[in-house]
């Protein structure tokens, strides 16, 4: 996954490579404490994992949930006076209108994930879809499609989001799509990476023996395995786009209206300086909610990666 | 190396193409380029009266001087002919140092750049100097007693402040340290190189901390397989100190990976710094393109993004051409 807001090395591009550390449980298992240090382990995900899962399945839970949940309405002008601090009543206090932070919080989260997951399976189709291809076929087909994803990543991520959302109307879809085509890079690249290296294995041979047409190998032989180490680059990818989605609000590029409420957006609204300076809880709240999300995702992605034991192949 | 070189340029060359390409397409192609130009004058029919323009139109009050601009624009910016040829007009243009003027007041728009691009390079280059200044003693440090407590706290530090959005980072800082503690200033201060620099610092450090952790991961990761070689072991059995060692023998075969990451970094740090610009109020590039953005002032738009993504790509081929030279293996892949 390129990054968008994230240095290199952010969520795993490098893993951190423990000599005797936590990183590929199976190579630990196969070496079987040979130098008598390490043990052999179950495999264990530990308590870090299920508390970053339950935050995403509670984040989740709740964003899907929230108009049936107990919440004032969150474009409600005036619910509580202006910049009242967090209270009983108000449990992250209302912003310079007088909304319910609380309210828009969980209600932010439905945006940010909503262009989250959209952007991350766009990538998935269209750069998986391509860098199979490319991986299987090789040769021209290969040059062509490598140079694209090459040209795509030619840009600086936000200025290449910035390219497509200055000129377009901002609506849910217009800024899905372009941190979509964003991913189809990085994600392209792994697939044709993980491709290139079962494309080798014995099964696919056996397959090709036994007279299996082309569509089929790609569909039932390489497909269920390029999607391992894809899926785990889902959640790591929903980490860059949640905090993409928050760069283009600081860009005033984000989805458009006052009824779109997403966690850039209110950490835009909550910086200014006089907010800030008399309500930080405005900013504060949604702020920790995306470090919080943000740092989950990449928790639970990174393990997922390392239990299924995902070598970085692309990066 | 001479063939590689060659190799690499062509590349560099079909690739610039396409990211000027693709950039100006994207812009005449998603919107229309006439209303960008001229906005809601484009709406206008001046079909009739390019047929009886007369001399005393030059007036302002004459809505024919609006068909004027709209010809005017046609002209410039080539509107009148397809996207292809359009585009080589453009490119001739930009490549002799032609950058337009922006419509919204009637600068050239080199000259915009100009102004601005310093102040992001300069925010850009203390962000990187933050953040080797912050990795190299951290990395080093715990690559020393890798897996002791220090280390796996640091860890746990860098995986978190990964994931800490530059953003958040900016605002969490702005409150600390200009709103709460009141030591840095809260906008761009130019009186002089001392005030510009030391309103910079907290902008560099909110973009040079993500960069510190992720480069002490590498460090880390490098020095860690550096010290197991044989003249490390070799120096410490000739009795020089640890410190010796790190710094002076183990540390420069070691930065490898940091240095290609140095340069992938860049496309990082420039979308940071558009950011971190809105935060900390800085007029540099970011703030530009956002104030073009809105006024769809698009010479302006169009111009800095190509000067930003021709300047990232031509970074990563430079660092390409250094890693290779530091490493041979590379040239042979």
């Amino acid at each position: 996954m390129k990054p968008a807001n994230q240095p290199l090395g952010a969520g795993g591009v490098k893993p951190a490579n423990q000599p005797s550390g936590a990183s590929g449980v199976k190579r630990r298992s196969s070496r079987g404490g040979a130098d008598g240090l390490d043990e052999v382990k179950p495999r264990r995900l530990g308590l870090g994992f299920w508390l970053a899962a339950s935050w995403v399945v509670a984040i989740v839970a709740a964003s899907l949930l929230a108009p049936v949940l107990p919440l004032t309405d969150p474009t409600d002008v005036g619910v509580g006076g202006p910049r009242l601090p967090p209270s009983r009543d108000w449990f992250f206090g209302t912003d310079s209108l007088g909304r319910d932070v609380f309210s828009r919080t969980v209600y932010g989260a439905r945006i940010s994930l909503a262009v989250g997951g959209f952007a991350i399976g766009f990538g998935m189709v269209f750069g998986g879809g391509l860098g199979i291809l490319a991986g299987f076929f090789r040769g021209r087909l290969d040059h062509v499609i490598g140079f694209v994803f090459f040209v795509l990543l030619s840009f600086p991520a936000l200025v290449l989001a910035i390219l497509i959302t200055a000129t377009l109307d901002r609506t849910l879809l217009v800024v899905s799509l372009t941190l979509g085509i964003l991913a189809i890079a990085p994600v392209g690249r792994l697939a044709r990476a993980t491709t290139l290296v079962y494309a080798e294995r014995e099964f696919v041979a056996a397959a090709r023996v036994l007279g299996a047409r082309r569509g089929r190998i790609i569909v039932r032989e390489l497909l269920p395995n390029v999607l391992i180490p894809m899926g785990a680059l889902t959640l790591l990818g929903m980490a860059v786009t949640v905090v993409a989605e928050g760069a283009l609000a600081f860009l005033g590029l984000s989805v458009a209206g006052d009824d779109a409420i997403s966690w850039g957006k209110m950490i835009v609204d909550g910086a200014q300086l006089r907010d800030l300076q008399q309500a930080p809880h405005v900013a504060m709240f949604p702020i920790t909610a995306m470090f919080l999300t943000v740092l989950a995702l990449n928790l639970v992605g990174d393990r997922i990666r390392e239990y299924y034991d995902v070598r970085e192949l692309a990066f | 190396m001479i063939g590689f070189v060659a190799r690499r340029a062509v590349t560099l060359v079909l690739v610039l193409l396409a990211v000027t390409f693709l950039a100006f397409a994207a812009l005449n192609v998603l919107g229309d380029p006439l209303v960008n130009v001229v906005g809601a004058l484009a709406e206008k029919d001046c079909t009739e009266v390019y047929a009886g323009v007369a001399e005393d139109q030059s007036t302002s009050l004459n809505p024919s001087g609006d068909c004027e601009i709209v010809a005017q624009a046609r002209a410039e910016y080539h509107l009148d002919r397809p996207l292809a040829p359009r585009y080589f007009l453009w490119l001739s243009d930009l490549i002799r140092g032609d950058f337009g003027t922006s419509f919204q007041n009637n600068q050239p728009v080199g000259e915009v750049l100009r102004e601005k691009f310093p102040k992001s390079l300069l925010l850009m280059a203390m962000a990187q100097a933050v953040a080797l200044g912050v990795s190299i003693p951290w990395g080093v440090a715990s690559a020393y007693r890798a897996n002791r407590s220090f280390d796996r706290a640091s860890t746990i530090g860098s995986f978190g402040l990964l994931s800490v959005p530059v953003f958040a980072m900016g605002v969490v800082l702005l409150y600390l340290f200009t709103l709460r503690w009141n030591i840095f200033p809260s906008a761009f201060d130019d009186a002089g190189l001392l005030p510009r620099l030391w309103s910079l610092v907290l902008p560099a450090v909110t973009l040079g901390l993500p960069l510190a952790a992720a480069y002490q991961r590498l460090l880390r990761t490098d020095l860690i397989t550096t010290l197991q070689e044989d003249f490390v072991h070799m120096a410490r059995a000739k009795g020089l100190t640890p410190v010796r060692i790190m710094f002076r023998h183990a540390l420069r075969p070691s930065m490898f990976s940091m240095v290609t990451v140095f340069g992938l970094n860049t496309g990082t740090l420039i979308g940071g710094s558009l950011v971190v610009e809105q935060i900390f109020g800085i007029p540099g590039i970011g703030r530009e393109i956002v104030t073009a953005v809105i006024r769809d002032d698009f010479p302006v738009v169009l111009a800095a993004v190509v000067v930003i993504a021709v300047g990232f790509v031509v970074v990563n081929f430079l660092v390409d051409l250094l890693y290779s030279w530091l490493d041979p293996r590379v040239r042979a892949a």
